[in-house]
């Protein structure tokens, strides 16, 4: 099947409550928009929109579904179903807010909060070789909180980059774009084309798919720190598994960031996933465990507070 | 090895596909095989899913580049198969095991090597002849070798579908072996479930195929079967290779393992229960349903309110 480009709807369009100002993205699965609500408020609104199996002419504003794809695109209704199910519970500062979801234009939609900010993506291209250290470890350990909810409802990411963690204005990174996001257990195998980002996905992305697990995102966030101190995301997983060309994190950036820093991104891309970090937890921890600097301890006043301190409790 | 491959598998008249097949290929070595599972309840699904992923896991495990010894692999996957399907019928104390007939070729330096238990069958056909062909497991082709019964009789008899061996089931499946057979420039190589050869002869596919591209003709014979079989007909699948050391005309769609690694395996097999039929019980109701959850979960969700 073709790739084919679907025609957004226009700007200014009246979907339900809600006014259309402009596209933002146009995905595989979905078109995003920017709109407004009855009230004023701006919202984001993601409209399931598969262009392999859906097609929206130029001034139309249903999509022609064939035949013969229908019972594929109700199949990726449910995923798109399992993502809004999924989202509309976790109710988190660091995980994108659900505010409504409706079917209408024989599609379904599903409005959610709109964040003012940039994507780390941006963040990355303009502050390219200026990341602190202490930028990524607060940025990372609060992400991972965000993902930390998302796995505990038994639901995985699988689409995590710098282009998907967006900062509001003050840093806080939000988690968006849970398009790729599936539910662990459920057995069923997609027929829509998994979709992934080379450099991000993990090798588990690519073939089976059977071993896709927490740690398959996990490789994404390892992935997503090494491109913030590379400003490019490490070589594709497949061609990794095949030749891998990847410089350590530790070897490359000797001496410009803790060495604990470093060991944690390659521990994360890891192409072994059982060598990964198992859990977002055991990550986060190893991210906040030694934000202390080790002269600390050195440090007499440190080491008496630190006795006074036990001492106490 | 150069190679053109084409594998196909169509639901015929039948609520379901009980059929499965697939094809492996590694730098020397090349595995196809045909399951066609029996039983009620889907089950004949899963025995013929399992006797196909135990092979093509097989295969990828061992056949690096080459296989040590292509008979004993084709007797210790399948024998795995059978094990497996009981071990299935084990956990889901199922009264009665799931079954499934099993055809499978590997071939390796120029040499094919096959084994099958059951009705689905392989041809070997060489400038339009059938060469060399499987010998069913059926009680029918037994009367028919004792000249009990004329081939008429048999194309109508009513036990022309009972096999007495297969992959699953309370007996050992009786595995039974080819030669070793050299392959020549331009011979073909069809494994194929009863669905296919009982409705469209070999002599007819072998004549059908000479000569033509596999990519069109193999399609095209399964469209012919299957309106031939008509609305009840049964599932039907192919797995056709055409071996090719010097085809030159097509060659898109000709294969060579000539650049791969030499622990790369290539497979392609369709995924369990993707038949277009599977998907499609999303109705309007649970669309319906499905949004009021999602909306009653934002509502209860939702802070501040």
């Amino acid at each position: 099947m073709g790739q084919q480009a679907n025609q957004p709807l226009p700007d200014g369009y009246q979907l339900e409550e809600y006014t259309i100002e402009r596209q933002l993205s146009l995905g595989g699965f979905s078109i995003v928009y920017l709109a407004t609500d009855k009230s004023g408020m701006q919202v984001a609104i993601k409209e399931y929109l598969p262009n392999s199996l859906a097609l929206r002419a130029p001034g139309e504003t249903k999509p022609t579904i064939t035949e013969e794809h229908l019972g594929a695109f109700r199949y990726g209704m449910k995923c798109f179903f399992e993502e809004g199910r999924a989202l509309a519970r976790l109710s988190h500062p660091n995980v994108i807010r659900v505010l409504n979801f409706f079917r209408a234009n024989d599609t379904v939609y599903m409005v959610m909060h709109y964040e003012h900010g940039r994507t780390l993506q941006e963040y990355i291209h303009t502050h390219h070789g200026h990341i602190t250290e202490r930028f990524i470890r607060g940025l990372f350990t609060r992400m991972l909180n965000g993902l930390r909810e998302v796995h505990s409802h038994k639901l995985l990411h699988l689409d995590l980059k710098p282009s998907n963690i967006y900062l509001r204005a003050n840093n806080v990174p939000v988690l968006i774009d849970f398009g790729a996001a599936r539910v662990t257990l459920s057995n069923d195998e997609p027929i829509l084309k998994p979709m992934y980002t080379p450099g991000y996905a993990s090798p588990e992305h690519y073939g089976e798919r059977k071993n896709i697990g927490p740690w398959s995102d996990i490789y994404s966030v390892g992935a997503s720190m090494y491109a913030c101190l590379a400003g490019t995301p490490p070589p594709p997983a497949d061609e990794r598994l095949q030749k891998d060309t990847l410089q350590p994190a530790i070897l490359r950036w000797q001496g410009q960031y803790s060495e604990r820093l470093l060991e944690i991104v390659d521990w994360c891309l890891h192409l072994d996933h059982l060598y990964r970090p198992q859990s977002v937890f055991a990550l986060q921890k190893a991210l906040v465990e030694e934000i202390k600097p080790v002269t600390e301890n050195k440090n007499w006043l440190g080491r008496m507070v630190d006795r006074i301190r036990k001492g106490s409790s | 090895m150069r190679f053109t491959i084409y594998q196909e598998s169509r639901q015929g008249g039948r609520s379901n596909n009980e059929d499965r097949t697939t094809y492996c290929y590694s730098r020397n070595a090349l595995m196809m095989a045909v399951a066609d599972g029996m039983g009620g309840h889907h089950y004949g699904e899963v025995a013929a899913q399992i006797a196909i992923q135990t092979l093509a896991d097989s295969f990828q495990r061992e056949a690096k580049p080459s296989l040590r010894d292509p008979f004993s692999f084709l007797q210790k996957a399948m024998n795995n198969a059978h094990q497996s399907i009981m071990d299935y019928s084990m956990r889901h104390g199922l009264s009665d095991s799931p079954r499934t007939t099993c055809v499978a070729c590997i071939v390796q330096d120029n040499v094919a090597y096959w084994a099958h238990a059951g009705d689905s069958r392989l041809f070997l056909m060489r400038a339009g002849k059938v060469i060399a062909q499987t010998k069913d497991h059926s009680r029918i082709r037994l009367l028919l070798d004792e000249g009990l019964i004329t081939p008429a009789q048999a194309a109508t008899h009513p036990d022309r579908n009972k096999i007495y061996s297969c992959l699953g089931g309370p007996g050992l499946p009786e595995i039974e072996f080819s030669r070793k057979t050299p392959l020549e420039h331009g011979d073909i190589v069809l494994l194929c479930s009863d669905g296919l050869w009982g409705v469209t002869s070999g002599d007819m596919m072998a004549v059908t195929l000479k000569g033509a591209n596999l990519m069109q003709a193999v399609p095209m014979l399964m469209s012919q079967t299957e309106i031939k079989a008509g609305q009840y007909g049964d599932n039907l699948s192919v797995v056709a290779v055409r071996w090719e050391e010097s085809y030159i005309e097509d060659l898109s769609s000709a294969i060579s393992t000539q650049t791969m690694a030499l622990n790369e395996v290539t497979t392609h097999m369709d995924e369990f229960g993707r038949g277009a039929s599977a998907k499609t019980d999303l109705t309007e109701d649970e669309i319906e349903k499905a949004i009021e959850e999602i909306r009653n979960a934002i509502e209860k969700y939702t802070p501040n309110k």
